[in-house]
Formats: C-alpha cells, sequence, structure tokens
C-alpha cells in the first residue's frame, strides 16, 4: 500500500486510479469507530445472507406450504403447519417416518407404528445420546493420558488427534470395508461373539452400532482435546492440598477435577451433541439411508427420491433445526447453575 | 502388557527393594504387588501405560488395518487381520489408473485452498471488528453468526441448490450456463460461510489479545486504518491466523454434505475427492483394495498437517470452541 506517503504529498502525481483509492481511504479514516466495525463486518454477512439466512428463510416458507406432486409447479399452496403435523403423526409422504408413534392407554402407553430404529427422530437421538455419552468418558481418558509428562506425547498426542482430521468419507470407508463380509473380520468377529447378524450392514440394530463406533473413534479426539484445556487450567496445588487431606484418587477427581473441568466439558457435550444431531454422511458412506435412516438422511431422501415432497423436505429440515435448538436450550437451562456456567 | 511393564519397573528400583525385603524371596509379581501397596503411584503409572497403548492401538489400528487391505490383491480379500493376503503394493498405481483420481485430489485442494483463503480475508475483517471495536449491537450480531452452527446443511441446502442451477447473466462468460452447478463455487460458497463462524471466533480471540498501544503507535505514525490491520494486527497474530486457516481446510477437506451433492460426481465437473472414494464401487464389480489405497492416499495431505501443525490444531478447537 503505497498509500501512506501519497496522502501527505496530497498525491499529485499519482494517476487517477490512485487518487479514487486515496478518496476511499480518506473517507475510511474519518469514518467513526462504529461505521467502521459495520464496514468490516460486511463481506463477511453478505456471504452469510446469501448461504445461510436467506436460505433459512426461504427453507422455513417452503415448509409452510403444500407438496404438489403433479403440475409445473413444484410447490401448493400455504397450508400452515400442516406438513409440521403431519411428520410428527408419522403421516407425511415419506419413505421412513420421522416420528411414527401414537398413544396407547397400556403400558408403555405409546404404541410405535414402525421399529424403533426405522423412526428418524428416535435413531437420530440415540445415536447423539449414546456417542456423546461414549466420547466423553474415552475423551477424558485420552486427556488425563495427555495430560502426563513422558517421553513421546507428541506422537501420542498426533495418533489421537488423526481420527478427528480424517475426512468424513474415509471414515465411513475404513468401518465399511471392516464389517463388509467379504472383506473384513468385524462381521466373522462379531458373529461369533453372537452380537451380529449374517450382514450387519444391511441390519438396522448391527448398522446403528457399526456407526456409533465409527464415530466415537473420530469424535473422542475433539472431547479429548476441550477436557485437556480445561485439565490444564486447573491448579495443581489444589491436588497436593487434596493429597495432604488424605481424598483418595477418586475423590480428587469428584471434587478438584469434575467441577473444574465442567464448563469445558459442557461445551464440549454441546458442540458434540449438535453435530451427533446432523449426521449423514457417515451413514450414507457405510450402511446407507435405508438401514439407519437419520433426520438429515430423511431430508435427503425427500429431496431427490424423485415423489417431489419439496415441501415435506423442507418442514423435516426445519424441524431438524428446532430439535437442536431444543436440546441447546436443554444444555443451556439445566447447566445454567454450573459452577463457571456454560458459557 | 501390565506385567512386562511393571517387571521392568520393578528391576529400575530393585536394589533399593533388595535392601528393604532381603528376608522374603518373592517372584517379580508379588514383589510388584507388595510395592504397589506401599506406594500406589506405581499403580497409576502403570494404569496410565495401559491406558496410553490402548488408545494408541484403538485409534490406529484402522489405519493399519486399511492399509493392509490395500496390499492385498483383489479376489484374495478374505479374513484380513494383521497381515494381507499377499503383497501388492501396485495397488497405490492401480489408484490413479483405473479412475483419475489425482482429478479429484486437485479438486479437492483448491477447493479447500479456495475456500481458507476466503474466510481468513472476510473473517479476518469481522474478526477484527469483534475482537477491537466497540459498536451497538456487538453481542447480537455475535450470537447471530453462532446460530448458523445451529442448522444442520440440509436446512440450507433445498434453497442453495435451487440458487445454483439458476442462470445468472453476469455468470455465463466464467461457467457457461451461467450456474454455479458443478463449478467449484458452488462448493466453496456454502463452506466458507458454514466454517466461517468457527473462524471468526479464533481470529476474535487472537486479536482481542494485541494490545492497544502496538495499533496506536502505528496509527500515530501515520498508518490508515486498513494498513495497521493488514500491517501490524494480522502479522501479530499470525498463529492465530494460521491456526484459523488449518481448522478451516482440515473443515472444508473433510465435508461431506455439500461435497457429495453439490457436483455430479464427475472430476471434470469438479467433484472432489469423496466422490473419488465412492467411484470405485463400480455398477458390476467393488474394487475393495482400490477403495483401500484411495482412503490412505486421501488421508496423507490432514495426516501431514495434523503432525506438523497439531499445537494449531489444539489452540484453535480450544479457543473456538470454549469462545463460543
Amino acid at each position: 500500500m503505497a498509500t501512506d506517503t501519497d496522502t501527505l504529498t496530497g498525491g499529485d502525481a499519482t494517476p487517477d486510479r490512485d487518487r479514487t483509492g486515496n478518496a476511499v481511504i480518506n473517507r475510511m479514516e474519518n469514518l467513526s469507530e462504529a461505521t467502521y466495525a459495520y464496514l468490516l463486518l460486511l463481506p463477511a454477512f453478505a456471504l452469510l445472507t446469501l448461504i445461510a439466512f436467506y436460505p433459512l428463510i426461504s427453507t422455513f416458507i417452503t415448509s409452510l406450504r403444500e407438496d404438489q406432486t403433479r403440475g409445473a409447479e413444484p410447490l401448493g399452496g400455504f397450508v400452515g403447519v400442516d406438513n409440521y403435523v403431519d411428520i410428527l403423526t408419522g403421516n407425511a409422504r415419506l419413505a421412513r417416518q420421522f416420528l411414527d408413534v401414537t398413544v396407547s392407554a397400556s403400558f408403555p402407553f405409546v404404541d410405535l407404528g414402525t421399529p424403533f430404529l426405522q423412526q428418524a427422530l428416535f435413531v437420530t437421538l440415540a445415536f447423539a445420546v449414546i456417542s456423546v455419552v461414549f466420547e466423553t468418558v474415552i475423551g477424558f481418558g485420552q486427556a488425563y493420558v495427555l495430560d502426563q509428562e513422558f517421553r513421546g506425547r507428541r506422537w501420542v498426542r498426533v495418533a489421537i488427534i488423526l481420527p478427528w482430521a480424517v475426512p468424513i468419507v474415509i471414515q465411513g470407508m475404513i468401518f465399511f470395508l471392516m464389517f463388509q463380509p467379504e472383506v473384513g473380520f468385524g462381521s466373522d468377529l462379531m458373529q461369533w461373539l453372537g452380537i451380529f447378524g449374517p450382514n450387519p450392514l444391511a441390519d438396522s440394530q448391527d448398522a446403528f452400532i457399526i456407526i456409533l463406533v465409527a464415530d466415537i473413534w473420530k469424535s473422542s479426539a475433539f472431547m479429548a482435546l476441550l477436557i485437556l484445556a480445561g485439565l490444564q487450567s486447573v491448579d495443581r496445588s489444589l491436588y497436593d492440598v487434596a493429597r495432604v487431606a488424605g481424598a483418595s484418587p477418586w475423590q480428587r477427581f469428584k471434587l478438584i477435577t469434575l467441577p473444574l473441568v465442567m464448563p469445558a466439558l459442557l461445551v464440549a457435550m454441546l458442540f458434540r451433541t449438535m453435530d451427533a444431531m446432523r449426521v449423514y454422511g457417515l451413514i450414507e458412506s457405510t450402511a446407507g439411508c435405508t438401514t439407519v435412516p437419520s433426520l438429515t438422511c430423511l431430508v435427503v431422501e425427500a429431496m431427490f427420491g424423485g415423489t417431489r415432497i419439496y415441501a415435506t423436505a423442507a418442514a423435516v429440515a426445519f424441524a431438524t433445526a428446532l430439535v437442536i435448538g431444543l436440546i441447546i436450550s436443554v444444555y443451556v437451562v439445566f447447566f445454567r447453575d454450573t459452577e463457571g456456567g456454560l458459557y | 502388557m501390565t506385567d512386562t511393564q511393571s517387571r521392568t519397573e520393578t528391576d529400575d528400583t530393585a536394589v533399593f527393594d533388595d535392601a528393604q525385603n532381603a528376608e522374603l524371596d518373592r517372584g517379580p509379581f508379588q514383589q510388584w504387588a507388595a510395592d504397589s501397596i506401599e506406594n500406589p503411584e506405581r499403580v497409576y503409572r502403570a494404569m496410565f501405560y495401559v491406558a496410553a497403548i490402548f488408545f494408541l492401538f484403538t485409534t490406529l489400528f484402522p489405519f493399519y488395518w486399511l492399509l493392509m487391505v490395500a496390499l492385498t490383491p483383489e479376489g484374495q480379500l478374505q479374513d484380513i487381520v494383521f497381515t494381507p493376503n499377499g503383497f501388492n503394493p501396485g495397488a497405490f498405481v492401480e489408484v490413479f489408473q483405473t479412475i483419475p483420481f489425482h482429478w479429484y485430489m486437485f479438486n479437492s485442494f483448491v477447493i479447500a485452498l479456495a475456500s481458507t483463503v476466503l474466510v481468513l480475508i472476510i473473517g479476518s475483517l469481522a474478526g477484527y471488528a469483534f475482537g477491537r471495536l466497540e459498536f451497538p449491537g456487538k453481542v447480537p450480531l455475535m450470537l447471530l453468526v453462532l446460530v448458523i452452527s445451529f442448522f444442520p446443511p440440509a436446512a440450507f441446502f433445498i434453497p442453495l441448490n435451487d440458487l445454483f442451477n439458476t442462470s445468472f447473466f453476469l455468470l455465463e462468460p466464467i461457467t457457461g450456463d451461467g450456474t454455479l452447478y458443478n463449478t467449484p463455487g458452488a462448493m466453496v460458497l456454502p463452506l466458507s460461510a458454514i466454517f466461517m463462524p468457527l473462524a471468526i471466533f479464533i481470529l476474535t480471540t487472537f486479536y482481542a489479545q494485541i494490545p492497544d498501544g502496538l495499533e496506536d503507535a502505528a496509527r500515530v505514525e501515520g498508518t490508515t486504518r486498513l494498513g495497521a490491520l493488514f500491517r501490524v494486527i494480522i502479522p501479530l497474530s499470525a498463529p492465530g491466523v494460521a491456526t484459523a486457516g488449518v481448522l478451516t481446510f482440515i473443515a472444508v477437506y473433510n465435508e461431506f454434505f455439500f461435497s457429495f451433492l453439490m457436483t455430479d460426481g464427475q472430476p471434470e465437473n469438479w467433484a472432489p475427492i469423496l466422490e473419488g472414494i465412492l467411484a470405485y464401487q463400480g455398477q458390476y464389480e467393488v474394487l475393495y483394495h482400490l477403495m483401500a489405497a484411495a482412503s490412505i492416499i486421501g488421508v496423507i495431505p490432514v495426516a501431514i498437517l495434523v503432525v506438523i501443525a497439531q499445537e494449531k490444531i489444539v489452540s484453535g478447537l480450544t479457543a473456538g470452541a470454549l469462545k463460543e
């Protein structure tokens, strides 16, 4: 930027292009701090508006309209929340339902219209809860290992981060091959243990477990790194005090480590839950959406299934976002009183 | 495993133990058990080694196994656990002969680099505003950025798909038919927008840490506002910019949803590495060993990044997530 000296000399000898450049820079110099801030935010918000805010609003409006399966127009008139009612009552034109339960008089007071693992909401929630619980436990273990001083720690850390950095499609490919009966040993091993059936990738329950394991393998590292950050912020002298006071390792963990790591841990869990609720690529590249239908699977199937149910697809997409929003509010409300707070 | 570990530990302190328990004739294991009772720290150390080896095994074994599958010749792919059935390193050449896998990799690199540059430029400006300037509406605007990460990519997809399939007169000289579908733009734009919030939060944290005095000094010297940003703030927060860059690159390279749906899967139409790996699943035969070999090749770039930039990745994930 050669404009500094130009401003001082008045820029007489500079060509026109530079003079207009000077004018812009001069004007920028004279802006108030707030206006300057908005100017700097403009590119980011322009991109976010085009790619995120506009599509979100548009998706929402689409979700309020009727599916038009025939004719030139892909969408019919406004039907309000009908699409949402349909997907929540299991009456949508979807190949697999979002939620399909009816209330009954006898225990357990709900009837499943379709099997548990064929209802997208349950599949996704179960996936999110189980994977986050396992990732938290394993992440704690990994963080404890990385928190120690030992030779080669750098390389152990590389090994632990590595699965996190693997592209989703390759993560899927590894577990697809491992449990593909023709190639992998996983299928034989699990059959021998009596856990899996003959073709685990085509069986909802077996495939669900495979996808869980694949996700835990990849994402525990993320948990571990955030927990590690929490662990390293703990004042070491607290442990010495506890040891002198005769606290057992479990007491030291429960009374010192856990409360101090809690804020970092909650943020990590929140992020992982949000991510797990959006699972799609892993399923698509291993068992496929027919075997394990997640919420995002439903949207993609509705959109590309050739049945032209775009409004339903939009409603499912938005309902997914609402479920995620609900989970976030649960985290925020439930853990508001945690020491250190969530944010 | 515990046993060997403990035995070496016992050896180290053998002299000391002999002096203490000279009258007892114990085997190494009993010796270890007795020592453990006296000194529980030993047990924790042993547990630590067991845990470290366990985690190393579970994280690295899938990669090792993938390599064994890749090295096994086609037709002998049964029951591979620890060793390949045969030895066929030629698979790593076949990968490029069967389909133009290098083309897919090139596409992925271009898309990831372009997104990273875009995110860093736009995110730097926004991060500077959020980190160093005071203005009304700062917190609501930051929350608005954060809200984006709540939505599943599917919620953006339908209108974006329409938008990218719409012909724009202005784009006709560049893309031919005027649409963004099947161009890098169809992936760079949404991926930049989706991964920008994380970059903005990381950069905000780093920019906020630079002392005001340095910027003031530059301004007194006659530097323009933008000059101060690009010549003082950004160079000083180079580690933060590198962190945001590495994380964005990995995130874009690894992304599935848009990469899978925004092209028709042809390498000449900018399909990324993901489509390449899935392309070995042909109509008549599935080339499992090539899938494995291609997966290994696809992991190498991110593996190198992890080895080189592990500190940046750790600090970036921590700063980004804990800030949000």
